[in-house]
C-alpha cells in the first residue's frame, strides 16, 4: 500500500512546489508590474496619504497645496484653471505633467515606510516634502489669461535679464484638480475630446508660422552683415515680383510702402513692409539668414525642464530657391516657433544679444523655510552684437510709436515692440505681438500669440488682435 | 523531538500571536492592550490543553502537528485581529471549542481506539448523509435548526438554542466522516476489491457487487454538494474517494477513470452553472476582466506584489482591499504583510503537516489506520493546495478555507478534529 501513498504524497508536495512557484513569481520576479497596476487601489492611496510640497509664486502666493483630511492629504489648487498648464498635476490615471513631474522627488514627502527613508529618518534627516518658489507672478498670469480671453493661443512673459518665466499662459486652459483622482477618467476624456485642445501646452508645445515677427531675425542678419544699415534703401514696388517664377510677395494692404520709389530698412521694419524685407533676404543670401536664426536658437533644444518644440527655420536648403528665401524671411514658408522660443529671442533683443535659459522655479524650499537651491541665471546664446540689438530696439520702438505696434503703447512707458501676421493659406491667420518695456531698461519681455485671428477671425492682425494683450500685460507689470 | 519540546513550541506559537496582535496595536498607534494578554490566553489554553490532552490519552502520538497548527492559527489570528476585531473575537471562541473537540476526539478514542470508527462505519455515513442534508432544511419553520442561504449557497445551519445563535458548515465535519467511512469500508474489503477483477480492455475493475456502496456514498454525497452548489467541496470528496481508492488497491484504474470523471463532472459543471465560467473566466485573465469577475483575484496578486519580498510588516499593509479576506484570500492578506518570506514559511509549514500525516501513514501497519491517515492527510493538503492554488492562480478558485488560518468555526473545529485523529493513529501505531 505504501507506494500508491508516496505517490499521492510526491503529487501533494509537487503542486506545493508550483505554489512555491507562483508565490515567488507574484512577490519577487512579476512584482512591480502588479504593484504599480493603476487599479491597485494602494498606488492611489499612496499618493493621498502623503504630503507634497507647496508652490509660491514669486510674492509668496500660495499656487498649489496639499491640504490635511484625516489620515490623507488633498492636493488642492486655488487658481484652478489659470495655472493648469506650468504647474501640472500628479495623476493616478494620466501621466503625470507640468512642475509637479519635473520636480516629483522634491516635492514628494520622505515620510513612508520604504527602509531606505525610515534609516534616514533615524539619522536625523528631514522627510518633510520641498516646496518651490515659481518665478511666476500670479496676478499678472491673470491679466494675461483675461486679456487674451475665451481666444485660442498663448502669452509668455519673461524677465530679459534673467531667463525668469513671468507669465505662462496657454489657453484654454485646465483645472488639474478633476484630473487627478481615481475617478478622473469621465474628466480626462472630455478634455481630450475637446477640439480646441486644452490639454495642449501652446508655449512649448505648439509650433505657429511666426509671420512678420521673424523680420527681428531679418534685420539681425543685415546689420551683422555690416553691408545693410537700417538707412539701406531697397526698390518700393506694390508688388516684389520674385525671380524664377511667376509669384509676387506684397504687403498686407496691397500697397507700396509709403510713397517714394525708394524705401529704407528702417521704414520697412515700423511699417512690416514685406517687400523690403524679402529684397533684404535675396540681398543677404541663405547661409547668412539661417546662420543669424541659429544664432537665436532655430533648431537647437531650448534648455528648460520642460521640453520644447525645435523652432525651424526650414527644412530645406533654399540657396537656388530665392522665392522660397523671400517667404521666409518674412516668417511665412516653412518657419515655425514656439511662443516660449519667440518670447526668448524678444527678450535677447531687449538683453542686448544675449539670450537667457528660461526657468520657472527660482527657489527649492525645504521643511524649516530654508532655500535649499537657488537658480542662477544663465546664458543660453549670444544671437547678434550689442550695437545690432540696440538698432533694433529703436526699431521697435518706433513700431509702437508710430507703426503697426501702436496699440502697444503705455502712458508713460516706452514700449519696444514688433507684430506679426501669420498667414494661414485658407483660415484666419495667427496674430502675434513681441516686445518688451521699458525699452531702455527693460523689465518685461512678451511674447503673445492668438490662433487663427481669435475673435476677430478674418480681420484678425498684430496689431489690431495680439498687441493689446500685451499692452495690458506689461502696463500690470510695470505699474502694479 | 520530546512532548517537552512540543510544549516548549507551543508557548512560542502563543507567544507568537500575542507579538502579532501587539504589533497590530503599534501600528495602528493604540495602546498596548489586554487584546495582547487575552490572545496569548487563548492560545496557551486551547493548545496547552490538547498538549495535555495528548500526554494523557496519546502519549506516543506525533508531537510535529500540534505546534505547526498552533503557529498557522496564531499567523491566522493576528492578521485576522488586524482585519477585524470583531472576528477576531469570535475566531478565539472557535480556537477554544476547535481544542475542545480535539480534546474530546482524543478521549473519545482513549478507551476502545480508532478501531471504534471502523466498527461504526455505516453509522458514519448515515450521519454524514444527514449532516448534508440538514442546510437544506426549510429556512422558515418551527424547528430550532434551519438551513441557511449565505451568498447564495445553502451551505449552512443554524442552530438556534433561544440565547445564542449558531451557524455552521456541516460540509467541513462531513469530509472527515466520509473518510473515516471509506477507509474502514476499503480496509475491509481490500482483499474482494484487489483479487477479484475484471478486465474491461487494459483497465482492471473490482466486482460491481463490491462496489455499491461505495458508489451509493460517491453519489449521495457528490450530489447533494453539487446540489448545494458547493463545487469546492466536491472537487475535494470526489478527490479524497479518487486518492483512497487508489491508495487501496493500488490500481492506476482508479487515478484513470477518476481523471476522466473529473474531466466529464467538470465540463458539466462548465454548461451548467454559469458561476463556474465566471470562475474559469477570472482564472484564466483576471486583468482583463478586472470590472467583473476578475476583480477579486486581481486584488489578491496585487496585495501579494505589494507585499514584496519582506512585506509591508503585520499592521502597515491594506489587505482590508481584498474581497473575503479574513476568510478565502487570508493568504494573500499575509503575504501582503508579511512579504515573501511569510508566504514561504506558511507553504513550508502546510508541506510538513502533509509530511508528517503522510509519514504516519507509511508507518502504519494497520490497513484501516494507514488508510485513515492517508485519507485525512491527502483531505487536508488537497485543500490548502486548492485554495492557495485558486489566490496565487494555480488553479481557478474555489471558495473553501484555508485549514487553521481562515477566519470560520467549522473549519476550525474539523481541523482540530483531523490532526487529533493523526495523532492519535500515530499513538496507536507506535508500542
Amino acid at each position: 500500500m505504501n507506494g500508491p501513498i508516496r505517490r499521492l504524497t510526491l503529487a501533494l508536495l509537487v503542486g506545493f512546489s508550483l505554489l512555491l512557484a507562483n508565490v515567488v513569481y507574484i512577490q519577487a520576479v512579476a512584482t512591480d508590474r502588479y504593484r504599480n497596476d493603476y487599479r491597485n487601489a494602494r498606488v492611489q492611496l499612496a499618493r493621498s496619504e502623503r504630503e507634497r510640497g507647496v508652490m509660491i509664486d514669486r510674492n509668496s502666493v500660495v499656487l498649489v497645496s496639499s491640504e490635511r483630511q484625516a489620515s490623507t492629504f488633498l492636493r488642492t489648487y486655488p487658481f484652478g484653471d489659470l495655472l493648469g498648464h506650468p504647474i501640472g498635476f500628479s495623476s493616478l490615471l494620466f501621466n503625470d505633467r507640468g512642475l509637479e513631474a519635473a520636480y516629483a522627488s522634491d516635492l514628494r514627502s520622505k515620510q513612508d515606510l520604504t527602509i531606505s527613508n525610515v534609516i534616514a529618518g533615524v539619522l536625523g534627516n528631514d522627510l518633510r516634502p520641498a516646496n518651490l518658489r515659481l518665478t511666476l507672478d500670479v496676478a499678472l498670469q491673470q491679466i494675461a489669461t483675461e486679456a487674451l480671453g475665451d481666444q485660442v493661443g498663448a502669452v509668455v512673459a519673461i524677465e530679459p535679464a534673467t531667463g525668469a518665466i513671468l507669465a505662462y499662459v496657454s489657453s484654454p486652459g485646465f483645472d488639474p484638480a478633476i484630473l487627478i483622482g481615481g475617478d478622473a477618467g469621465p474628466a480626462g476624456d472630455t478634455l481630450d475630446a475637446d477640439p480646441a485642445e486644452p490639454l495642449r501646452d501652446r508655449v512649448v508645445n505648439q509650433l505657429y508660422p511666426p509671420g512678420s515677427i521673424f523680420k527681428i531675425v531679418t534685420t539681425a542678419a543685415a546689420l551683422e552683415s555690416g553691408e545693410i544699415t537700417i538707412e539701406s534703401t531697397f526698390p518700393n514696388p506694390t508688388a516684389l515680383a520674385l525671380p524664377g517664377s511667376e509669384s509676387t510677395i506684397s504687403n498686407a494692404d496691397g500697397r507700396s510702402c509709403g510713397s517714394g520709389a525708394e524705401v529704407s530698412l528702417a521704414r520697412g521694419f515700423i511699417s512690416s513692409c514685406n517687400t523690403t524685407f524679402a529684397q533684404v533676404a535675396m540681398t543677404l543670401g541663405t547661409r547668412a539668414l539661417e546662420a543669424q536664426a541659429e544664432a537665436f536658437g532655430f533648431g537647437s533644444d531650448i534648455p528648460f525642464i520642460f521640453p520644447i518644440e525645435q523652432s525651424l527655420f526650414s527644412p530645406v536648403d533654399l540657396t537656388d530657391d530665392l522665392p522660397a528665401l523671400a517667404q521666409t524671411s518674412i516668417g511665412q514658408r516653412d518657419v515655425r516657433v514656439t511662443p516660449l522660443h519667440m518670447a526668448l529671442m524678444v527678450a535677447g533683443i531687449a538683453n542686448r544679444g544675449q539670450l537667457m535659459s528660461p526657468y520657472l522655479v527660482s527657489e527649492v524650499i525645504d521643511g524649516d523655510g530654508q532655500v535649499v537651491s537657488l537658480t542662477q541665471p544663465e546664458l543660453w546664446r549670444k544671437a547678434s552684437s550689442e550695437s545690432t540689438a540696440l538698432t533694433i530696439t529703436q526699431l521697435m520702438v518706433d513700431a509702437v510709436n508710430s507703426g503697426t505696434g501702436t496699440n502697444a503703447r503705455i502712458d508713460g512707458v516706452q514700449v519696444a515692440g514688433k507684430t506679426g501676421t501669420a498667414e494661414n493659406p485658407g483660415q484666419a491667420p495667427h496674430a502675434w505681438f513681441v516686445g518688451f518695456a521699458p525699452a531702455d531698461q527693460p523689465t518685461i519681455a512678451i511674447a503673445v500669440v492668438v490662433e487663427f485671428g481669435g475673435l476677430a477671425g478674418d480681420e484678425a492682425s498684430g496689431g489690431r488682435t495680439a498687441a493689446p494683450i500685451a499692452q495690458k500685460t506689461m502696463e500690470r507689470w510695470l505699474k502694479p | 523531538m520530546t512532548r517537552n519540546a512540543e510544549g516548549a513550541l507551543i508557548v512560542a506559537a502563543a507567544l507568537m500571536a500575542a507579538f502579532g496582535v501587539a504589533l497590530v496595536n503599534i501600528a495602528g498607534q493604540e495602546s498596548i492592550g489586554d487584546d495582547v494578554a487575552l490572545t496569548f490566553f487563548v492560545m496557551i489554553t486551547a493548545f496547552g490543553a490538547l498538549h495535555a490532552a495528548v500526554r494523557r490519552w496519546a502519549p506516543r502520538g506525533t508531537p510535529y502537528l500540534i505546534p505547526l497548527a498552533a503557529l498557522l492559527a496564531s499567523v491566522g489570528l493576528s492578521e485576522i485581529y488586524r482585519l477585524n476585531r470583531e472576528m477576531a473575537s469570535l475566531q478565539k471562541w472557535w480556537i477554544l471549542i476547535g481544542a475542545g473537540l480535539g480534546i474530546l476526539t482524543l478521549w473519545g478514542l482513549s478507551s476502545v481506539g480508532t478501531q471504534i470508527l471502523r466498527r461504526y462505519r455505516y453509522i458514519m455515513l448515515l450521519l454524514a448523509m444527514v449532516l448534508l442534508l440538514l442546510p437544506l432544511l426549510p429556512q422558515q419553520w418551527p424547528l430550532p435548526i434551519r438551513g441557511l442561504a449565505v451568498n447564495g449557497s445553502r451551505l449552512w445551519v443554524s442552530l438556534n438554542l433561544g440565547f445564542i445563535e449558531m451557524r455552521f458548515q456541516p460540509g467541513e465535519i462531513v469530509k472527515l466522516l466520509i473518510v473515516a467511512f471509506l477507509a474502514s469500508f476499503l480496509a475491509e474489503r481490500q482483499a474482494a476489491l484487489t483479487m477479484r477483477t475484471r478486465k474491461v480492455g487494459p483497465f482492471e475493475f473490482p466486482e460491481p457487487r463490491q462496489m455499491i456502496p461505495i458508489l451509493v456514498a460517491w453519489f449521495a454525497s457528490f450530489g447533494v454538494m453539487v446540489y448545494q452548489r458547493d463545487l469546492g467541496a466536491s472537487l475535494l470528496l470526489f478527490s479524497a474517494f479518487i486518492a483512497m481508492m487508489y491508495a487501496a488497491t493500488g490500481r492506476n484504474t482508479y487515478l484513470v477513470v477518476g481523471g476522466g470523471l473529473f474531466t466529464v463532472g467538470a465540463v458539466a459543471a462548465w454548461s451548467a452553472f454559469s458561476h463556474v465560467q465566471t470562475r474559469l473566466e477570472a482564472w484564466l485573465a483576471p486583468f482583463d476582466n478586472y470590472e467583473t469577475t476578475g476583480y477579486q483575484i486581481s486584488n489578491g496578486i496585487f496585495a501579494m506584489a505589494s507585499g514584496s519580498l519582506s512585506g509591508t510588516g503585520l499592521g502597515l499593509g491594506r489587505p482590508s482591499l481584498i474581497a473575503f479576506a479574513p476568510t478565502d484570500f487570508i493568504f494573500a492578506a499575509v503575504g501582503e504583510e508579511l512579504g515573501l518570506v511569510g508566504s514561504v514559511l506558511i507553504l513550508a509549514m502546510y508541506a510538513l503537516i502533509i509530511s508528517v500525516g503522510m509519514g504516519i501513514a507509511l508507518r502504519s501497519r494497520d490497513l484501516f489506520r494507514k488508510l485513515l491517515a492517508a485519507g485525512l492527510t491527502f483531505t487536508f493538503g488537497l485543500q490548502s493546495l486548492l485554495i492557495i492554488g485558486g489566490i496565487v492562480r494555480l488553479f481557478p478558485l474555489t471558495g473553501i478555507t484555508l485549514p487553521f488560518m481562515s477566519y470560520g468555526g467549522s473549519s476550525l473545529v474539523a481541523n482540530f478534529v483531523l490532526i487529533a485523529m493523526l495523532i492519535r493513529i500515530s499513538h496507536e501505531e507506535r508500542v
